[in-house]
């Protein structure tokens, strides 16, 4: 017998992660695969429901309907829109903090390190003010008077933002989105007990939701982190458990708010701070990214050199991350931070941290991020942090893994890094894709999670089949972070691209799948795809552009889904998001969406057979383009 | 022969079981999320019973020792399978007197409620290698097959 | 040793696997009048045109070969002599023993009402012979006439609506199949019936039927002077155990061969078992006896004990219903009645037991009831109502996995 905690652990995409965690000698989600296997076949379809006390009632050959008499397709239709209100109320919780750290930085007269895309903004919207500050609290403020409107008054911005094409169809369908918090509000209202039972109508809400997810949520909490943490520059970055430095006191982060670190980014930069490593016994202090706030970090990593070691990896690899033991603090403000992290922090003695009340851990110190009083409020945690690093080092084990990832994956990709790196325009792309040499776009996007195959095996599998097709994919979310650690994301991963996009990756040295960063990047995905079907003067369904969210996880991942769907794009998913139960809710979403807004969920947790999905779409699309 | 064994105190009446039987006696291909769950074609051979203190009280055919079911059979559609010791129904054999049905003491046989016309019974997932989905569905493993 | 077993019913055939797994060396001889085993029970799939001859099979496949049983048809025992332990057989042979089972079964009873045993176009629906003279007769047959509306009288009409006849059922009783069923249900079973172009005709009896030049009876007068024409005439009006081949052996019978619970009759190393019997006349229960007597030839004791024989299922045109115990109310008793649009049931409850059900529609699960009201188990105490009663309250799981009403 060994120290092993238990053999049984998930497959990985990620052959030495999944090594590695089946070594450890403590339990985390990997472990939990096994026993949690057995699914409750009526929650696999959607069909329970818990929304009253005759309840739960669940569909069955004898039973077709609820006690209230609720049928398959509204008890789908139901969970599914709770579903998309909360993944839609908690991108729009991000981008209003985001709106306020731009306002409050702009009041204070703070550091506006992406002037381009505040101009870009300001330009968008309309805004004309001299001075650089009054034009960032100005643009952060249109963002926020969109956000508190009721849901009866449509946003000003929805019409700023998106294509002409897609806002007028929305128009016509009715479904354009009032106030984004409303919506939240509107949308879990409509799915309560005994209230909408029409399936149609509220999968046209979950549409409606997904638009102002996927503008204000995504588009705009990018775009606004870019005017106060930089803009992306394209480089090369170290990833994977090798970015853990034990010289240095090291703080994981995780979440997707990354306007919230900006001071403490600054503040363990300064020599006063440092001073304290120091006499600690640390050469400094270093964060390593987790989750999207750590994709969010890299992104930016041309600008925070000093302080961030690189991206470690994603949601479900934060546990190895942790049981390296090269981990002092977890600072978390956001989801995709494991409950089962907490026993692991404990047992490593790892000082958790919180700074966003919405996601307090259980056994984390609740910090509040609060602008006013940010410099006292990090200096705490900066000496909580040293103090974890005194107690614990020496006495917890090291179980570093400095052959894990690589050091050069493509970073730092952005709408505008990746024109600029183009020439400054899309032509070259659009001239690639014509020509067949690039075959089309696949947007792989979205989270990891343990079930389509294992971890991340679904995402990278399809991945590999994609761009053995000559479609390159571009990235954003916790997809990127298994991605990337499977080494897909360096340049020499051109090898496994099909002869016409190797030869181009080879030509231009980058790597076939290109990684924008956080799931928030989403939105800079469907900037790119909007500029692209500009050029070509077509609307967004006719490109050659298919998404997929292959090992989606949660409920944001669904909001995001549905403006992917808003936008007319056809949408893969490795595994049904609870909604097989409805043949209603089946029908539409796969099939007559199509006509509704041009787009389509595809249900497909084989790679080879998504692939083959997926390269028949593009190919269609690239004959109604007549290429 | 192998049996189904039922720990009845660790049933938790989710009827997973019944939807993995559904599932794995269905007519048309295809996977647990796309398994018609209103259609009444798709019957389980397994029963969540409930006593009158709201206990549940699974209920699995026994391949019984001496099966009633078998007994009771006029047209031969039942026979107890002498290498493996389970009971066996041959739909078209089937003379659909429900006689079977009449004597199981268990109450486990039932008529097909589209038709009327065949029995409703337990293979031990023959198909699948003889591994009973419903076993493999339990995840509260209530029931497990063990050689008796 | 010798066994030799009179008739391959369901009670002969079990007899002889029975003797057979106890049994490897010995020699077993089976004698039947069939020449096909069939199941009787299945005599309507024939007339119907659904199955043919070996369609009605209820062995398994290679039977004899499987288990070594030497089979004589189309011969008939004529006399048996205990003494010298021999059979004379019709076709001239004898045959000896050491250990005999008579399981020849029962024919059908003609009742003495005009010329209906001598006509050529009246037949009973016992054997696969009969139904084989039925499909006969009806291809030159339009209307049929069947007499006695029980399940065989059914059965034979279900048969022939296949074959497009046209038919009419005369009963004695105020509805058909008046052993088993309450009004309400039996009218479930009419109106089908009667939707398919029977036409029933109640509470009367054929009073005259006489043959005309063809040696056919081509109408028969009813009671009230009524007349039915017909081209066929099927009597369903009960059975006889088939004791012919008992003259002069001196073994013991009443209505049929006397047997104790071993399944032995009064002559040494004879059993009887199945409808010869007259216990039941039912398939489960024939069976039964079949394999206790075989047990007991083989020297292995083994007692008929499981008699309960008040039952039946019935299923026509995927109706179903099952019906255990009493179905005729009597004072005293609680009479529980459940009905929708899919199902009738009906209980008789007595002394906190129950007595009788009627289960119509829906019989899943029914198998409970007859284990309830054949060991009069108190259901008194079950906070339920009875009809949602399962084998749930009973449950008990005891070795090996076996489920048990009662723990071990």
């Amino acid at each position: 017998m060994n120290q092993c905690y238990g053999c049984s652990t998930c497959k990985s995409a990620d052959k030495p992660l999944e090594q590695f965690i089946a070594g450890l000698p403590m339990e985390t989600s990997h472990h939990r695969v096994d026993s949690q296997s057995t699914k409750c076949a009526f929650g696999l379809q959607g069909v329970c429901c818990r929304l009253c006390a005759n309840g739960p009632c669940r569909v069955t050959p004898e039973s077709p309907r609820g006690i209230c008499g609720a049928n398959a397709d509204t008890i789908v239709t139901r969970n599914l829109l709770r579903a998309v209100a909360s993944g839609s109320g908690c991108y729009i919780h991000v981008v209003e903090n985001t709106a306020l750290n731009v306002k409050n930085t702009a009041r204070t007269k703070g550091e506006i390190k992406g002037v381009n895309t505040l101009n870009r903004l300001a330009s968008i919207f309309g805004i004309e003010e001299e001075d650089i500050h009054r034009r960032a609290e100005a643009v952060a403020d249109a963002v926020l008077k969109d956000l508190y409107l009721p849901e009866y008054e449509k946003m000003a911005l929805t019409e700023k933002m998106a294509y002409k094409p897609r806002y007028d169809r929305w128009k016509e369908l009715g479904i354009l989105p009032g106030g984004a918090k409303s919506e939240v509000f509107h949308g879990v209202v409509k799915c309560s007990t005994n209230l909408n039972s029409d399936p149609v109508n509220m999968l046209l809400d979950c549409l409606k939701l997904g638009i102002s997810t996927g503008i204000y949520g995504l588009v705009l909490t990018n775009l606004l982190n870019d005017v106060v943490l930089g803009e992306p520059e394209i480089r090369l970055a170290p990833v994977g458990l090798r970015v853990i430095d034990p010289d240095y006191i090291n703080i994981m982060i995780t979440g997707h708010q990354h306007s919230m670190f900006t001071f403490l980014q600054n503040r363990l930069t300064d020599e006063d701070v440092k001073v304290k490593a120091r006499e600690a016994g640390a050469k400094g202090f270093k964060l390593v990214g987790c989750t999207c706030v750590g994709q969010d970090l890299q992104l930016r990593g041309a600008h925070y050199t000093e302080i961030f070691d690189g991206h470690a990896g994603n949601n479900y690899t934060s546990e190895a991350i942790l049981a390296t033991g090269g981990i002092d603090a977890v600072i978390s403000e956001f989801n995709c931070t494991l409950p089962g992290i907490e026993p692991i922090c404990d047992q490593l003695k790892i000082k958790q941290i919180c700074i966003d009340n919405v996601a307090k851990k259980a056994n984390a110190q609740l910090k509040e991020f609060d602008f006013q009083n940010r410099p006292a409020v990090t200096d705490q945690i900066i000496e909580e942090i040293v103090e974890a690093y005194k107690a614990r080092r020496g006495s917890v084990p090291m179980n570093l893994m400095k052959n894990h990832g690589n050091d050069n994956t493509l970073t730092g990709i952005s709408e505008i890094s990746l024109k600029k790196f183009l020439g400054g325009s899309w032509q070259p792309l659009i001239d690639l894709i014509v020509a067949g040499n690039i075959k089309g776009v696949a947007g792989v996007v979205g989270c990891s999670n343990l079930t389509a195959g294992g971890h991340d095996v679904l995402t990278v599998d399809l991945v590999k089949e994609l761009i053995a097709r000559d479609i390159i994919v571009l990235t954003a979310g916790c997809s990127s972070g298994g991605i990337e650690n499977c080494g897909l994301m360096t340049p020499e991963a051109a090898q496994y691209a099909g002869p016409k996009l190797r030869a181009v990756c080879e030509k231009l040295g980058i790597p076939p799948v290109l990684n924008f960063g956080p799931c928030l990047a989403i939105g800079r995905l469907e900037i790119v795809a909007t500029e692209l079907a500009e050029a070509l003067n077509v609307d967004l369904p006719q490109l050659p552009l298919v998404l997929s969210a292959a090992q989606w996880l949660e409920e944001q991942a669904l909001a995001d889904g549905c403006y992917g769907l808003a936008l007319g794009l056809p949408l893969h998913l490795g595994l049904p998001p609870f909604i097989t139960g409805s043949k209603t809710a089946v029908q539409v979403l796969t099939e007559d969406m199509k006509t509704l807004t041009g787009g389509q969920v595809i249900i497909n947790s084989d790679a080879k057979e998504s692939a083959d999905i997926l390269e028949r779409i593009i190919l269609e699309k690239r004959q109604g383009l007549n290429i | 022969m192998k049996r189904i064994i039922v720990e009845y105190e660790k049933c938790d009446g989710c009827k997973n079981c019944s939807a993995a039987c559904m599932q794995a006696h269905r007519e048309t291909p295809g996977t647990i999320y796309d398994l018609d769950l209103t259609d009444p074609k798709n019957e389980s051979r397994n029963f969540i019973l409930k006593d009158s203190g709201g206990h549940y009280r699974p209920v699995f055919c026994r391949h019984c020792d001496e099966p009633e079911c078998v007994k009771s059979c006029m047209s031969g559609a039942l026979c107890k399978d002498p290498e493996s010791g389970h009971v066996f129904y041959d739909e078209t054999r089937c003379g659909s007197c429900f006689m079977c049905v009449m004597n199981c003491p268990f109450g486990v046989l039932k008529p097909d409620t589209v038709t009327q016309s065949k029995v409703i019974k337990c293979d031990f997932c023959v198909n699948a290698g003889g591994e009973p989905s419903c076993v493999a569905s339990c995840p509260k493993k209530a029931i497990h097959v063990e050689e008796v | 040793m010798k066994y030799v077993i009179i008739g391959a019913g369901v009670a002969g055939i079990e007899a002889a696997k029975t003797i057979r797994q106890n049994d490897p060396a010995g020699e077993i001889l089976m004698i039947s009048a069939d020449t096909y085993v069939h199941s009787r029970c299945m005599l309507h799939k024939y007339i119907s045109g659904e199955r043919d001859e070996e369609g009605l099979d209820f062995t398994e496949k290679d039977f004899f070969q499987r288990y070594q049983v030497e089979w004589k048809k189309g011969v008939r025992a004529r006399k048996i002599s205990p003494d010298a332990k021999e059979i004379d057989l019709d076709s001239g042979d004898r045959v000896s023993y050491d250990k005999l089972l008579i399981a020849a079964g029962a024919d059908s009873f003609i009742p003495p009402v005009g010329e209906l045993r001598k006509a050529s176009n009246v037949y009973g629906l016992r054997n696969l012979p009969d139904a084989q003279a039925i499909v006969r007769e009806a291809r030159q047959a339009e209307q049929v006439l069947v007499i006695g509306s029980g399940l065989v009288g059914l059965d034979a009409a279900y048969g022939l609506l296949e074959r497009g006849k046209k038919l009419t059922i005369v009963e004695m009783a105020d509805r058909i199949l008046p052993m088993q069923l309450d009004a309400r249900a039996a009218k479930a079973y009419q109106e089908r019936f009667e939707k398919a172009g029977v036409r029933f005709v109640l509470e009367r009896k054929a009073s005259q039927a006489v043959r005309e030049a063809d040696g056919k009876i081509h109408k028969v007068i009813l009671d009230n002077g009524e007349e039915i024409p017909c081209d066929l005439i099927i009597v369903a009006a009960g059975v006889r155990s088939a004791l012919a081949c008992l003259e002069g052996s001196g073994i013991a019978a009443e209505r049929g061969i006397t047997v104790d619970a071993s399944m032995k009759t009064s002559a040494p190393d004879i059993y009887a078992a199945g409808d010869i019997t007259a216990l039941s006349g039912i398939w489960p229960n024939a069976a039964d006896q079949g394999r206790v007597a075989g047990k007991n030839m083989c020297g292995i004791n083994a007692s008929y004990t499981d008699t309960y024989a008040v039952k039946n299922t019935i299923n026509f045109f995927g109706l179903v219903t099952l019906c255990v115990g009493r179905i005729r109310e009597e004072e005293g008793d609680q009479v529980r009645i459940r009905e929708d649009r899919r199902q009738y049931k009906r209980i008789i409850l007595r002394d906190g037991k129950v007595e009788g059900i009627l289960f119509q529609g829906n019989i899943a699960g029914g198998g409970i009831w007859q284990y309830l009201i054949k060991n009069k188990i108190d259901i008194s105490k079950i906070n339920k109502d009875v009809f949602d009663i399962t084998y749930g309250d009973f449950y008990h799981v005891g070795q090996r996995g076996t489920y048990q009403w009662v723990p071990e």
